[in-house]
């Protein structure tokens, strides 16, 4: 209590009073995780670093913001793993794990599901199904709040559509988690 | 140094007079953060209509929903929240102090290169021009921009406290130094950190950031503000020392730890989760202890809160913060979270914290500072009173609607047998109320902006003055009420 006292009256108390009690907790939180746990920064097995095209389809979901509405994680969660979820056609979907986000520079985990989880979505429908969405959402699901992206297909050729497709088919695809390689391209 | 129990203290002012160019900076950073309330508050309710009709605005790539949304909380965290704080506490700083701010120069500089910054951020968030990342979509270049500025600021703080007349320092100079020193870290790890990692690295330190940047700038800096301001509008000695050291000394601690709890049951190591939760349940400590001080201050007045707009803000302010530091824990807990997490419910919250809680306390010291600041009453305290209940019944309408909409829509989540898009559907009424709760809001905005603005304006020797005059019977000495 004396100490406490002290800090009412010294500003430089106050100053590294305040400081030690954030590092503690900083320091433990942030930096101590990234050096023990390991898997955070292991690789799934069959990890492929991104081609110069999903790169680019990367950017294009950073820019427009996709990340605002769309998650990128099957939590631990019965209901997320379900069919009507992330899984798909009587599969359910695996558990995201750290070690499928290692090569993803921003990461796009995502807080708020406005629109469905896209962390196993790679594979799920093919190029046109994408098109026709990206088109106008609508036309494909009745009742989705999403935005329409007509200028990705239009534009250049539809080059931005055809990259961000690119990228989409990645999601979820470190993992094949689905028999006979039933992937949509 | 009167530092014995018995003594009661409230804020210090010195009896000083005013001299030219005094309160410069404060009045610039206050007039312009009220604008970009008002124009982030605009494109919030842009925002909102969008999810009645998905194609509004839509045919242009840079008034898409993912173009606007970082700009409406870009806008109202730093433009409108950051800039206000920082604007009042020019004012407030120096009079606890008892002398001048240290800089007005600085303190120009500050105004200046800030709203640079944000006006550029405009640009660059339509743009596309975006690091990925919540609360840090502005880029680089710009964050050097903030990073210098809160520097700059700092400085100005700091050697304004360090030249202080009284030695004791109040309550609201802990919190505001404390504010000083944690945000140079958080918005460092959370805007360059972040270059040094990917994946779920990243991502932990993202909303370390994240929660931080409510936790440790807004919520001291908003704390920091109520406790200056609700002692001098009752004319009340705080309640209690010892509870604001135990509060201010908690938080110090305890909210840092918290940041994980935005990933549970997400690909996070479960012992980081688990430490995220039990300090998210303790952070219970500090938030009570500040509420019963407020509450205990007022003990006895409330016939104040009745009639005057300053207090209205301060006490729903404070009983904002109240419940939004109730949900917070509670939402941490694994079983809560499994159906809160991701949905509306989490908007609603947010909602009350920054605008409920802390902005509410920035509106009251705006309508306290203001009208001292130029010596004449406030323009109209009716139009006060009526700003603050659009305000608070617009935020009543938004906050309530999307947690029973958002509370609803997970445990919808929850049973795999309903589609995802019937889950979407089902939202449509809570997202009209949202529409409805905004309207109110940025009503209430535009009618604050109008008030001070012209406060600012007006000639008293023409106008009825409908306030009471700002009287220097502030400049009182402290601890009246021994």
């Amino acid at each position: 209590m004396n100490l406490l006292k002290k800090t009412d009256h010294n500003a430089m108390y106050l100053f590294a009073g305040v400081l030690g009690m954030f590092l503690i907790g900083g320091v433990m939180t942030t930096i101590v995780p990234a050096l023990t746990e390991k898997s955070w920064r292991q690789e799934t097995k069959g990890t492929r670093p991104y081609t110069a095209a999903q790169k680019r389809g990367k950017a294009i979901y950073k820019r427009e913001g996709c990340w605002y509405c769309h998650t990128q994680q099957v939590r631990t969660l019965e209901a997320d793993r379900a069919t009507t979820r992330s899984g798909w056609r009587g599969v359910k979907a695996p558990i995201s794990t750290p070690g499928e986000y290692v090569r993803d520079k921003p990461h796009m985990l995502g807080t708020r599901r406005i629109g469905p989880d896209l962390a196993r979505v790679g594979g799920k429908y093919d190029r046109s199904w994408h098109r026709t969405h990206f088109m106008n959402p609508r036309h494909l699901v009745p009742g989705s709040v999403m935005p329409p992206f007509p200028w990705l297909v239009k534009r250049d050729g539809g080059k931005e559509f055809e990259d961000l497709v690119e990228y989409i088919q990645t999601l979820g695809r470190t993992i094949n988690w689905r028999p006979d390689n039933d992937y949509e391209r | 140094m009167t530092s014995s129990k018995k003594t009661k203290e409230t804020p210090q002012e010195p009896a000083g007079t005013s001299e030219r160019g005094q309160d410069l900076s404060a009045k610039a950073f206050i007039i312009s953060s009220i604008w970009w309330f008002v124009i982030s508050t605009s494109v919030g309710l842009l925002l909102a209509i969008k999810f009645l009709w998905p194609e509004f605005m839509g045919n242009t790539p840079e008034f898409t929903f993912g173009r606007m949304r970082p700009l409406h909380v870009n806008g109202v965290l730093f433009g409108w929240l950051l800039a206000v704080d920082m604007g009042l506490l020019y004012y407030v700083i120096p009079r606890l102090c008892g002398n001048r701010l240290y800089s007005e120069k600085l303190g120009m500089f500050t105004v200046i290169a800030f709203n640079l910054v944000i006006t550029a951020a405009v640009f660059t968030t339509l743009g596309g021009v975006t690091q990925g990342l919540e609360y840090a979509e502005l880029p680089w270049f710009l964050d050097i921009g903030v990073t210098v500025v809160w520097v700059v600021f700092g400085i100005n703080i700091f050697g304004t406290i360090l030249t202080r007349k009284h030695e004791k320092m109040y309550v609201a100079i802990w919190y505001t130094m404390g504010a000083i020193v944690w945000t140079t870290f958080v918005y460092t790890a959370g805007n360059f950190g972040t270059e040094l990692f990917t994946g779920v690295n990243q991502a932990n330190l993202n909303w370390f950031y994240v929660h931080n940047a409510v936790g440790l700038i807004f919520t001291p800096l908003g704390v920091a503000l109520a406790y200056y301001l609700i002692p001098k509008q009752t004319q009340a000695p705080l309640y209690s020392h010892k509870l604001s050291m135990i509060g201010f000394w908690t938080i110090s601690f305890i909210y840092v730890w918290t940041g994980a709890h935005h990933m549970i049951h997400g690909p996070i190591s479960q012992w980081l989760q688990t430490v995220a939760i039990i300090f998210s349940a303790m952070l219970i400590i500090p938030v009570w202890t500040v509420i019963v001080n407020f509450f205990g201050t007022v003990s006895g007045k409330w016939d104040l809160v009745r009639r005057d707009p300053i207090l209205k803000y301060l006490m729903t302010g404070t009983t904002f913060y109240l419940l939004t530091c109730f949900q917070g824990p509670m939402q941490a807990l694994r079983s809560v979270n499994a159906i809160t997490s991701k949905t509306d419910w989490v908007v609603g919250h947010a909602h009350m914290a920054v605008f409920g809680a802390f902005s509410f306390f920035a509106v009251a010291g705006c309508l306290y500072a203001v009208p001292r600041m130029v010596k004449k009453p406030l323009y109209s305290q009716a139009l006060a009173n009526s700003a603050f209940w659009f305000m608070f019944s617009g935020g009543l309408i938004y906050f309530v609607l999307l947690w029973i909409g958002g509370f609803i829509q997970g445990l919808q989540w929850n049973d795999p047998s309903i589609p995802f898009i019937d889950t979407v559907k089902f939202m449509a009424p809570f997202w009209w109320s949202r529409l409805a709760g905004g309207t109110l809001i940025f009503t209430g905005a535009v009618l604050f902006l109008y008030n001070i603005s012209r406060t600012f304006t007006y000639d008293p020797a023409s106008a009825t003055a409908t306030g009471p005059t700002p009287t220097e019977g502030d400049t009182k000495p402290a601890k009246a009420a021994v």
